[in-house]
């Protein structure tokens, strides 16, 4: 559910722009499934002038970085594995003299940084560019097939039990996937990590179906909570007294026992 | 990001995560249960959970762990209430002191029945009952026989070389353990670079002193620390928030130790890590990918790179 | 505030049948008391690398490790099945579980030494010396 974004890239030789520009591939969103493995299979038959690789980002490692403490946005996620993956490019040995790249983000700055990166490659960074150049194309095409294979062949490492395999497309507006997301919400759990938990259809239904989970980096819990908890023990301090006579408060428990977070109850 | 929900509070709390002595749970030799009571805690004055054996034959201390946004997994259940409660045993000597204190100051020789009495306190005469009372209360008080019964009276001396005792078993756990012992405040983000024969042993005499206060009265801690031959600390206190002004306080307020560092309350979070160190964890996971990805085509990449 | 003179009686006998069961310490508060799919879920994605566990709970990376509890100590889940009515009444609690070691849970942070869960079972051992006979 909502495996992407695959980042891929393309590798042409730059005498065959013409050759793949022929071959037809255009924005991958245009296509449908079946037109998209056609393509695959003319694009992966060509190999004497085109290569592809592909970096997969799994939806887990998504969340848990998109909901990590210092939030590690899917632009910078992004940014880094396209790097990631012309350095594979170049570590495998490819002369790369160009490089073609979709935006994410402003396109200005990314091309700036990617150059900087890489100098003495030229790159070229544009908006919606899976449309405006055939390589980018190809990517994306490469990038499609790939997700759906393994939003179809995804093994669960949960202990599922008999899961019912017709998720649909993993794409929020498929009504099988949607209704896959409502029968096997988990109140505690949410869902498998299949699913990209900061995708927010995952949130909402969790929000309305599952049990509230709160961490301490909340942003209304953690300061609010903590003022909360510190109400409390004042409250607790005070009604303390009720057992005994005169309360003595000029004792501070000792660090030993605040720092390890230990302290007496008063009842259980 | 979905919107952040109150924390409502936990009503219906009805299971507890302990760590027990197994002699506090030692089903073998009595045929009464454990029990949690009530008994007057001698710091506060206030009442404090403590756990009596079977029997009542051993005393336990009830403390608990306790860090906010916790809970549990237990088999196949949630627990909500994150709290680690542990029971430890517990020497009943600390509970009894006040009360041979208080009747001590008559100087005269009582019989324990009518001293370790507490009508706020139902389960207190209860602690009579502990062995390790009768056995070892020669510590505390000189004891006379009169005709088949015995009397005791508070001794300040006996007492004070008995807390001494306590005082440096302690340091010598501490020492064992390689706890922090030292100035500089705590925190989680810092290793502990110092190691045992960094400290001056004064550290460690003040910070077993410390330890113990927590079982004394004002007046016994620093009879103690008198008695350690350890000075007095003075230090200027930090302001106190409003809500936590004493009304009751008739001394002026003067701490014995320099705890103002440590002791308030700190809920701080840890700071987080810095980005670079998580785009180098992920960049890590993502080579890992990169290969199954490969693999997955496995027969067609070969095939191309022949 | 319960009534000084009740007393919670531990129903030690029913440690015969209590089961021992894996317990986590997690890194949030769940709003729930109740039967949830852990082994399913929790158990069935956790991955070992090194001394330290990792997992995702709700989208959230943690990271954790086995805690044993000291040495002549036990793991108890202490649970009340009938509350009285009033807070003057006696109540009971059985041992519904029973465990040997833990599994604590950070949130994104490795474990290590200075976690306060860690420093906390320093405990046991120093309340030994504070309150073991001291010899005449």
């Amino acid at each position: 559910m909502d495996l992407s974004p695959l980042n891929r890239t393309t590798l042409a030789h730059v005498s065959k722009k013409q050759e793949l520009k022929d071959s037809k591939v255009a924005d991958s969103k245009t296509l449908n499934e079946v037109e998209r493995e056609n393509l695959f299979q003319k694009i992966d038959e060509s190999k004497s002038y085109i290569g592809w690789a592909l970096q997969i980002l799994s939806p887990n490692t998504i969340s848990t970085s998109m909901l990590q403490r210092t939030k590690y946005n899917l632009n910078a996620i992004s940014h880094d594995t396209a790097i990631d993956l012309v350095q594979y490019a170049l570590d495998s040995g490819v002369q790369l003299k160009e490089v073609f790249v979709d935006t994410v983000g402003p396109a200005d700055k990314y091309e700036d940084k990617l150059s900087k990166r890489f100098p003495g490659i030229d790159v070229t960074v544009r908006p919606k560019a899976d449309s405006l150049f055939p390589i980018v194309s190809a990517a994306s095409i490469c990038a499609k097939v790939a997700r759906d294979r393994v939003v179809k062949g995804w093994s669960f490492s949960e202990d599922m039990g008999d899961v019912e395999a017709d998720y649909g497309s993993g794409y929020p507006s498929d009504p099988k996937t949607k209704a896959w997301m409502l029968k096997y919400l988990d109140p505690v759990f949410g869902y498998p990590q299949f699913v990209r938990f900061s995708w927010s259809t995952a949130q909402t239904l969790m929000d309305s179906k599952g049990v509230t989970v709160h961490w301490d980096d909340d942003d209304e819990d953690g300061e609010k909570g903590a003022q909360r908890q510190n109400n409390k023990s004042m409250l607790a301090y005070f009604s303390a007294s009720a057992g005994g006579k005169d309360q003595k408060s000029t004792h501070q428990t000792h660090r030993f026992f605040t720092e390890r977070r230990l302290k007496n109850l008063d009842a259980l | 990001m979905a919107t952040k929900k109150k924390r409502m509070p936990n009503m219906q709390n009805d299971s507890w995560v302990v760590i027990a002595a197994d002699s506090a749970i030692d089903t073998q030799k009595h045929d009464s249960e454990p029990a949690f009571v009530r008994l007057r805690n001698p710091v506060t004055d206030a009442a404090s959970l403590y756990m009596l054996s079977g029997g009542d034959v051993q005393l336990f201390e009830v403390k608990a762990f306790e860090e906010d946004f916790h809970s549990w997994f237990v088999g196949q259940t949630v627990q909500r209430d994150g709290r680690l409660l542990f029971v430890t045993p517990m020497d009943p000597l600390y509970l009894m002191l006040p009360y041979l204190v208080k009747v001590g100051k008559e100087g005269k020789f009582q019989p324990l029945d009518q001293v370790v009495m507490d009508e706020d306190f139902p389960a207190c005469p209860r602690l009579l009952s502990c062995t390790r009372a009768l056995s070892s209360l020669h510590h505390i008080a000189e004891e006379k026989e009169v005709g088949g019964v015995k009397f005791h009276r508070y001794s300040q001396e006996k007492t004070m070389n008995w807390l001494k005792k306590k005082v440096e078993r302690t340091v010598t756990v501490l020492k064992a353990r390689n706890i922090s012992v030292g100035e500089g405040v705590k925190s989680t983000t810092y290793i502990r670079v110092k190691s045992e024969s960094d400290y001056h042993p004064e550290d460690f005499l003040r910070y077993a002193h410390g330890i113990l206060s927590e079982y004394l009265s004002e007046d016994l801690s620093k009879a103690l620390l008198k008695h350690l031959q350890l000075p007095e600390l003075t230090s200027p206190k930090e302001p106190e928030p409003p809500s936590k002004k004493r009304k009751l306080s008739e001394l002026p307020v003067e701490a014995e130790e320099d705890y103002t560092k440590f002791n308030s309350a700190d809920f701080a979070r840890k700071p987080p890590k810095k980005m670079t160190a998580a785009q180098k964890s992920l960049a890590k996971v993502d080579k890992t990918g990169m290969k199954s990805m490969s693999s997955f085509f496995s027969p067609k990449v070969k095939a191309e790179k022949k | 505030m319960s009534c000084n003179s009740s007393v919670t009686r531990v129903n030690v006998s029913s440690m015969g049948q209590a089961q021992r069961v894996p317990v986590h310490l997690l890194p949030c508060e769940i709003e729930h008391n109740g039967p949830a799919q852990v082994s399913q879920y929790l158990t069935a994605t956790t991955k070992d690398c090194k001394q330290e566990k990792m997992v995702s709970f709700r989208g959230r990376g943690l990271k954790g490790q086995e805690l044993s509890c000291p040495q002549g100590y036990t793991g108890l889940v202490l649970k009340e099945t009938n509350k009285p009515g009033s807070d003057q009444e006696d109540r009971t609690v059985k041992v519904s579980s029973v465990f040997d070691k833990l599994t604590y849970w950070n949130l994104e942070t490795p474990p290590n030494s200075d976690d306060t869960v860690v420093m906390a079972m320093d405990w046991p051992e120093l309340a030994e010396a504070i309150h073991g006979p001291v010899e005449d």
